[in-house]
């Protein structure tokens, strides 16, 4: 039997010695290469399309559209202040999503998700990049700004059991977003909220009662009743349903895909559980260390996975069916950490089919297929 | 009291059973579960010869046979029946996996078997667990080592090396001859010897700081006399670990008092917990946490062995660089590493049963993917058996030979992988199934299974799952489902099945 070896981090560094050795040397294909000069280079042609595109109008068709959006995190900064390290939480992603549909983001732990699904919502400012809801750019505006469009984006946090206050009744917990944003007048406050509940599953007894007496099945219809209650159009589904069991997560996913046919709503759903976005998505976003790696409609992402990463994930999502024996493409190593991720390529150190290049260049996020974007070498960079 | 705003439904089910105690009834539970507690925790300690737990398997072949397993936690709202009457094998050599949802019991049964169940609540009540145990033969209390001879049988004797006194280290050229140098007086000028020729001293090395680098040979061992002790060599397995005899016996787990226990956990039976970033001890490097086990478990091993063989077990599990991960702590570590660390130590004792608690439900899918080919790989080289326990359909059906479902406490389900998955029998092994979405169904609504998991401190005389079943029948309204047989491996607990010409054997399993 052998066992594969997996690449530890110092191994990797080892080899990038041996390389930039070689390199020094002046053998291989990028002898003499100067990774930061055509780093810098690249930066700059990148920086001048992007500034180009933000240029552009706001899509008309879309609820949300989200333009080179940023999010880094300082980690160490200088005496004056000035940025040193940061954590690249969220690095250049753009993408559109129409009214009514649901997109869903996956990747590993520690991609930026969750990162990305806060920004939109503004509760992190964002560092750079544009984020249009209904035409506007909201992505300046500051937290007073955003008061009257909090009834229009809602959040469901992952936690059912640490996202509830724990002494507010259920009645109270869903009535007050209620009165803060005067949704009803104060007299019909009860019977609007015990309507929200009725239709999230809930039944009218429970609006006496505390969270601690619910389950975390309950818990979550709570959360969900609480970010019903203003009228959102956009609701971003922060892990929603990995808390729970498998039975509760049918319960909770049937009941969200319920009330996105009845009420119209638009959602961000953040999983790691790919059969769980494949189940609820129309569109599939797949992110890799803060960049969007591909994006596109879930059938052309199941069926024709460009990335590699894309590729590998889906492999690895073990099959229910003890018959089937797949053909497994086993990733080697761990995410990097995004506080200093690879040159180029940020997959190359785990990539099966990672060439010379993807080591040096950032490979462009570019259009495909209609509607179905990827960044890799494997493809066409330039047209 | 009833506040103003407080309507109640009219359409509100009248509650028959209050949904809280009276400070009385606690008192009266606290009193009669500590009456219980202490005499299971003095069983627990006290001292039994080894014929009384000792056992005999049913079936040779198997591993462990657990046996009407009862384990309660004595609470001051009631006796929660966390594991009520669970009985299922474990053959050798084959994996086994359990599988439910939270609080189904699945975790409380592994440590059962562990005997770790946090007391004084937590306590086994009764029921068997029969483990063929593979251990030392003793002599005296020590155990009897393996002896190598030679061709004509006779034994072979090795001298004893000790560490000899410290000597610095002379530094050498390319030859390995002793580089010297010529001994200067005062003035610069060569100090000749007697013969008038000049005097030389050899070179000492020199580290990079400018210290002195010194080495301690090792010299062979001497007596009294003057002559050198010799020692009987033992054999060594291919990691260089010494061997003894051994012997087959089997112990009943459940009736152990939990200093025998020492014997097994660990050596015999290793568990691969759930979080591997709470399992291990940040205060200690891995290679330190890895050789306690070897220093446990193997006789008269020393610090040498077990450094050679934690290098050996982190090898085995894929890591790249053993030396660098031994002289690590925990924290250096991303979370696939350190599982496959855990991995390593449940190794390390040569286990026979390995228990692996949800071990990749921390990871991520791409780490999944690799840990579970590694334990794959693992069993056929160890030749041991797995117990996995996870509550992930897709796990389970990759990984196992046989599954049991429990549900509540107790075991609904059990047959062979493909069994469960092809012919699910039971509602909710069948429901468990249709509300996960899979990557090959398209279906647009996922089945769910509507309610919850009952109270685990009143727990229903009837099926458990009746509140929730979408299959039942006027049968269910009577007392819990019997096991049946449908196949020689399958067995279920439904009363959907009870009339079908299947003998009933529920008692037996």
């Amino acid at each position: 039997m052998s066992i594969k070896r997996t690449e530890s981090y110092e191994e990797a560094l080892e080899k990038e010695e041996l390389k930039k050795e070689e390199r020094e040397a002046g053998s291989g294909e990028y002898a003499g290469f100067d990774d930061a000069a055509e780093a810098a280079a690249e930066q700059q042609v990148r920086d001048e399309r992007a500034k180009a595109d933000m240029e552009l109008p706001p899509d008309p068709d879309a609820l949300l559209e989200v333009r080179h959006l940023k999010k880094y995190f300082p980690l160490k900064k200088s005496l004056s202040g000035k940025v040193l390290v940061s954590l690249r939480a969220v690095d250049d992603v753009s993408f559109k999503l129409r009214a009514g549909e649901t997109l869903g983001i996956v990747g590993e732990s520690g991609c930026g998700k969750t990162t990305l699904g806060r920004t939109i919502l503004k509760l992190y400012r964002p560092t750079s990049g544009q984020i249009f809801f209904e035409g506007e750019d909201i992505a300046g505006y500051n937290s007073a700004k955003m008061r009257p469009l909090r009834t229009k984006m809602q959040i469901i946090f992952q936690d059912p059991y640490s996202s509830l206050p724990p002494r507010s009744t259920v009645g109270g917990i869903l009535s007050e977003p209620v009165k803060v944003h005067k949704i009803v007048p104060a007299a019909e406050v009860k019977d609007y909220v015990l309507k929200i509940m009725e239709q999230c599953g809930l039944r009218d007894y429970y609006y006496e009662r505390y969270p601690h007496e619910f389950s975390g099945g309950q818990r979550q219809r709570i959360c969900i009743a609480r970010a019903l209650t203003v009228n959102p159009k956009l609701v971003v589904c922060d892990e929603p349903v990995s808390a729970l069991d498998v039975s509760i997560q049918a319960q909770i996913i049937n009941l969200l895909k319920r009330l996105q046919t009845d009420l119209g709503f638009t959602y961000l759903f953040i999983s790691h559980d790919l059969s769980v976005v494949k189940h609820i998505s129309d569109r599939i976003g797949v992110m890799y260390l803060g960049s969007m790696v591909e994006f596109g409609d879930k059938k052309d992402i199941f069926s024709n996975p460009l990335h590699p990463y894309t590729q590998a994930l889906f492999s690895a999502v073990p099959n229910p069916n003890p018959d089937v024996k797949m053909n497994r493409i086993v990733l080697s190593g761990d995410i990097p950490s995004p506080a200093n991720p690879p040159k180029g390529c940020k997959f190359h150190t785990r990539c099966p089919r990672a060439m010379e290049i993807c080591k040096h260049i950032a490979p462009a996020y570019r259009e495909y297929e209609p509607g179905h974007f990827a960044s890799c070498h494997l493809y066409p960079q330039e047209d | 009291m009833k506040l103003p705003f407080q309507k109640q439904p009219d359409d509100a089910p009248v509650r028959e059973k209050k949904h809280y105690l009276t400070g009385k009834e606690v008192r009266a539970i606290a009193k009669a579960n500590n009456r219980e507690m202490r005499r299971l925790e003095k069983l627990k300690k006290r001292k039994l010869p080894e014929s009384e737990f000792l056992s005999e398997m049913k079936d040779r072949e198997n591993i462990l046979e657990v046996e009407d397993l009862h384990s309660y936690f004595y609470t001051d709202q009631g006796v929660v029946k966390a594991v009520n009457g669970v009985s299922f094998q474990v053959p050798q050599g084959s994996t086994v996996g359990i599988v439910g949802e939270s609080g189904c019991g699945k975790s409380v049964t592994s440590m059962s078997v562990m005997r770790l169940l946090q007391g004084p609540s937590g306590q086994i009540a009764s029921g068997s667990i029969r483990f063929k145990s593979f251990d030392f033969k003793l002599e005296n209390g020590k155990p009897i080592p393996v002896w190598e001879n030679d061709e004509n049988g006779e034994p072979i004797y090795d001298p004893v090396y000790v560490k000899g006194p410290r000597k610095p280290v002379y530094e050498r050229d390319e030859k390995g001859e002793i580089v010297s140098d010529p001994v200067l007086d005062g003035e610069g000028n060569p100090v000749l010897d007697g013969e008038g020729n000049p005097k030389t001293e050899p070179r000492i090395a020199k580290d990079g700081k400018g210290r002195t680098l010194y080495e301690r040979e090792r010299v062979p061992k001497v007596d009294k006399n003057g002559e050198p002790v010799l020692e009987r060599r033992q054999k060594r397995d291919e990691y260089g670990t010494k061997l003894y005899e051994m012997e087959e016996k089997v112990f009943d787990i459940a009736k152990m008092p939990i200093k025998e226990m020492y014997r097994l956990r660990g050596r015999q039976i290793a568990m691969i917990f759930q979080e591997p970033m709470t399992s291990l001890n940040p205060v200690f490097t891995i290679g330190n946490q890895l050789d306690e086990v070897t220093l446990l478990h193997v006789p008269g091993a020393t610090k040498e062995e077990a450094k050679k063989r934690s290098i050996e077990m982190l090898n085995l599990v894929g890591i790249a660089m053993p030396e660098r991960v031994y002289k690590s702590y925990p924290h250096e570590l991303s979370g696939g590493m350190r599982q496959r660390v855990m991995i390593a130590m449940a190794l390390e004792g040569n286990p026979r049963l390995i228990i692996a608690d949800e071990p990749t439900t921390a990871l991520d899918v791409t780490i999944q993917a690799q840990i579970l080919d590694l334990l794959r790989g693992l069993k056929d080289r160890i030749n041991g058996s797995i117990l996995l326990i996870t509550h992930d359909l897709g796990v389970i059906a990759e990984m196992a030979d046989y599954v049991v479902v429990m549900y509540a406490g107790r075991i609904i389900e059990q047959g062979t992988a493909s069994e469960i998955f092809h012919h699910p029998m039971h509602p909710y092994t069948i429901g468990l199934q249709k509300s996960k979405p899979t990557m090959d169904s398209d279906s647009d609504s996922l089945f769910n299974i509507p309610g919850n998991v009952p109270n685990p401190i009143d727990m229903p005389d009837f099926c458990y799952f009746r509140e929730r079943c979408s299959g039942c029948n006027e049968k269910c309204y009577g007392d819990y489902p019997q096991m049946v047989q449908v196949s020689p491996t399958h067995w279920v607990a439904c009363h959907l099945y009870a009339n079908t010409d299947a003998k009933e054997n529920g008692d037996e399993h």
